[in-house]
């Protein structure tokens, strides 16, 4: 075959390139585009489903309004698949697709890396399901927001609830060595430190898992011989189910409290009603709970389309994440990601499913209650404390 | 005492799991000089199989046959399908390519193996499946007064150790055994002897990927969590018990099973949890300094 000079090949491809240019500039949206990442598939698949569902609801109210600036809102979902990788991959996507507001995501590790190309690409993120304390605290990211709380609150508050209400003397500490369960363990430590250095306490158990895997009746066994009165589990549902259930088997009788990331109906299904009554939950309000006329009013919605109520209290937010960027985009009055994060730090008078959503400087929602809640004896919530 | 002897049952329950399909890589590794990537998804299908027989019209199987009688047929169901998967598998996606050489039956596996995990995922969804647990036997037996075995755990142990036991009796034992074992060490040859080389492949490809679905289903049971990509954690740690044991090698596969799951227990139980993949694999590297063709792995090292 005969080489093609490279003069015609440059003079080929600056054609195309000036073509290119000349191309009509796409029609001005008809919509108000906003992105939703979420986990759709891998680990985490049942949340993302939550989210996309929720999210969906919550537009479909916001429309009925009259949407945001006199035009319908329009979701464009993109998969994370549960981890940071694909996190990356799927903000690129959503970025090339010009848009200016997403929300995203759930999982601290996923969010993080993509809540750094959110931000340096100048588009406003909102996660819904990331509470780790450093999303917001090691470094300031000026787009980023999160509807749900923050770790160290969950923290504080278990360390209080395990001495001051449960009674505690012999606490054990377990996680799973990825950044949320982490996170929240270490603050829990930390925030049982005064007690143990008064002596009230004993921290008698402090090391992590190995995820994803299904057998633990070695570290269950371990639970047992150490037997402490109270054994705070800080990772997610998958293993929650299956550690309990081991360690029931095994004849562990003690007290299992599980952050906010365990009560959920998968948890309830892999573990099942024996296994899971009697244990405590920490969590932000959940949907069955919420009070607000607005909750009422999406809860309503939510179960006529899918007969059933959101599934953890994560999608839920994931609605307010919406409902907080519209509510930014209307007060600010234009697509403007500048506007819209300054917007989303000054409003005070915006009313969520989950309360009034105002920010802190630094993204952080403010004003997140917490509480205990105790599966009874048929497999149901029922809120422990604060009465 | 008491923790010592309970850690090593739970190390015998997972050792067996990891043995189960340990067997399975080794066999066709054996014959066929390829690393069945597929295994650890034909433990999955195994599972998902065993899932839907005992959920289909609400725990049916369990209502009529009784627990156990409900969980023999899972499991035969499971083997059986397995079996007859894992004869198709080598028909579609190995026979054809098996003249071209050794890499392109690597990426065939590697296809197949993305093939059926993905199918798991189209049919029965990326969420977790649990196990009913109607059909899940739940008591447990307690020795000594403080050590306590769940039943399901007892029974895996038993049902592994006795098909293993079956299995090395036939490998070991029998003149058709003789004939596999002789097709390991060189086919050529062995095929010059009179050995029928299909019925060697006929015997691994169904035996093989049977005892993976066995291990999938006793999976199921024991921990009712499923997923569809749950055969990659399995099949690297299968994989690793392979090495282990001396690959191609079937009681090395065994033994290299129960080692590994041994060593795991024992050093989440008295060191970390936290730090056991990287003991175990540092376990794998140090085995492979000193004895490169694995514990047990002497028959195969004589082949040059």
């Amino acid at each position: 075959m005969k080489r093609i000079p490279g003069v015609i090949l440059v003079l080929v491809l600056t054609l195309s390139l000036a073509l290119a240019a000349c191309q009509p500039k796409p029609a001005e949206p008809q919509t108000i585009q906003i992105g939703l990442q979420a986990p759709l598939t891998g680990d985490f698949a049942a949340e993302g489903q939550w989210a996309v569902q929720s999210v969906e609801v919550a537009k479909e109210l916001l429309n009925k309004k009259g949407g945001v600036l006199g035009k319908q809102i329009e979701i464009i979902v993109a998969d994370d698949a549960s981890n940071p990788k694909d996190s990356a991959l799927a903000a690129q996507k959503l970025i090339s697709q010009g848009l200016k507001a997403v929300i995203a995501s759930y999982g601290s590790s996923v969010t993080a890396p993509a809540a750094d190309l959110y931000d340096a690409n100048k588009v406003v993120s909102v996660g819904y399901g990331c509470t780790a304390v450093r999303l917001t605290m090691e470094k300031q990211r000026p787009y980023f927001f999160r509807t749900s709380g923050r770790d160290d609150t969950q923290s504080e508050f278990f360390a209080k609830f395990a001495v001051e209400v449960l009674g505690a003397k012999r606490i054990a500490i377990m996680h799973d060595n990825q950044d949320y369960g982490r996170g929240v363990a270490e603050d829990a430590k930390k925030f049982l430190q005064p007690y143990i250095d008064a002596g009230q306490v004993e921290l008698v158990y402090y090391d992590a898992i190995t995820p994803g895997e299904s057998d633990y009746s070695a570290v269950v066994s371990q639970i047992k011989e150490i037997n402490p009165d109270v054994w705070f589990f800080t990772a997610y549902y998958p293993e929650a189910a299956l550690l309990l259930k081991q360690a029931r088997q095994a004849g562990y009788t003690g007290l299992f409290v599980g952050n906010n990331s365990v009560p959920t109906p998968e948890f309830e299904k892999i573990a099942g009603i024996d296994v899971i009554k009697g244990s405590i939950h920490l969590n932000e309000p959940m949907p069955q709970f919420l009070n607000y006329p607005e909750s009422i009013e999406f809860m309503e919605a939510y179960k006529a389309k899918y007969n059933e109520l959101p599934g953890s209290i994560w999608a839920v937010y994931a609605a307010d994440a919406l409902n907080a960027l519209a509510a930014a985009i209307q007060k600010a009055g234009a697509l403007d990601p500048d506007a819209i994060a300054q917007t989303m730090r000054t409003m005070t008078d915006v009313k969520g499913i989950t309360g009034p959503l105002m920010f802190t400087e630094r993204g952080d929602r403010k004003n997140i209650p917490y509480y205990a809640y105790i599966y009874n004896d048929q497999g149901q919530l029922e809120l422990y404390y604060p009465k | 005492m008491q923790l010592l002897l309970e850690q090593l049952t739970n190390g015998l329950t997972i050792g067996s799991f990891y043995a189960l399909v340990a067997m399975g890589y080794s066999m066709v590794y054996g014959v066929m000089k390829l690393i069945n990537f597929a295994h650890g998804d034909f433990f999955t299908l195994g599972s998902y199989l065993g899932y839907t027989i005992l959920v289909i019209g609400s725990g049916w199987v369990t209502r009529t046959f009784g627990l156990w009688g409900g969980i023999a047929l899972a499991i035969l169901g499971a083997m059986l399908g397995l079996a007859l998967g894992g004869l198709l598998v080598e028909r579609v996606a190995y026979r054809p390519v098996y003249k071209a050489g050794r890499l392109p039956l690597v990426v065939s596996a590697l296809g197949a193996s993305i093939f059926i995990s993905n199918g798991i995922m189209a049919v029965w969804g990326p969420r977790f499946q649990a196990y009913p647990q109607t059909g899940i036997p739940s008591g447990t037996l307690r020795l000594f007064g403080e050590i306590y075995i769940p039943d399901i755990k007892l029974v895996t142990l038993l049902v592994s150790l006795t098909l293993m036991a079956v299995i090395y009796f036939i490998v070991e034992k029998t003149l058709f055994g003789a004939a596999v074992r002789a097709t390991a060490l060189d086919r050529e040859t062995a095929t010059l002897m009179g050995i029928n080389f299909r019925s060697i492949i006929l015997f691994v490809f169904s035996v093989g990927p049977a005892l993976g679905a066995l291990a999938g289903v006793f999976a199921g049971l024991n921990y009712s969590r499923i997923i569809f990509n749950m055969g990659w954690g399995y099949g690297l740690k299968a994989f690793t018990a392979t090495i282990i044991g001396g690959i191609g090698n079937i009681p090395g596969a065994m033994v290299g099973g129960l080692l590994l799951g041994l060593l795991e227990s024992l050093f989440e139980g008295f060191v970390s949890g936290a730090w056991k993949n990287v003991f175990v694999f540092l376990i794998l590297i140090v085995i492979l300094i000193v004895r490169p063709t694995g514990l047990i792995g002497e028959k195969v090292a004589e082949k040059v």
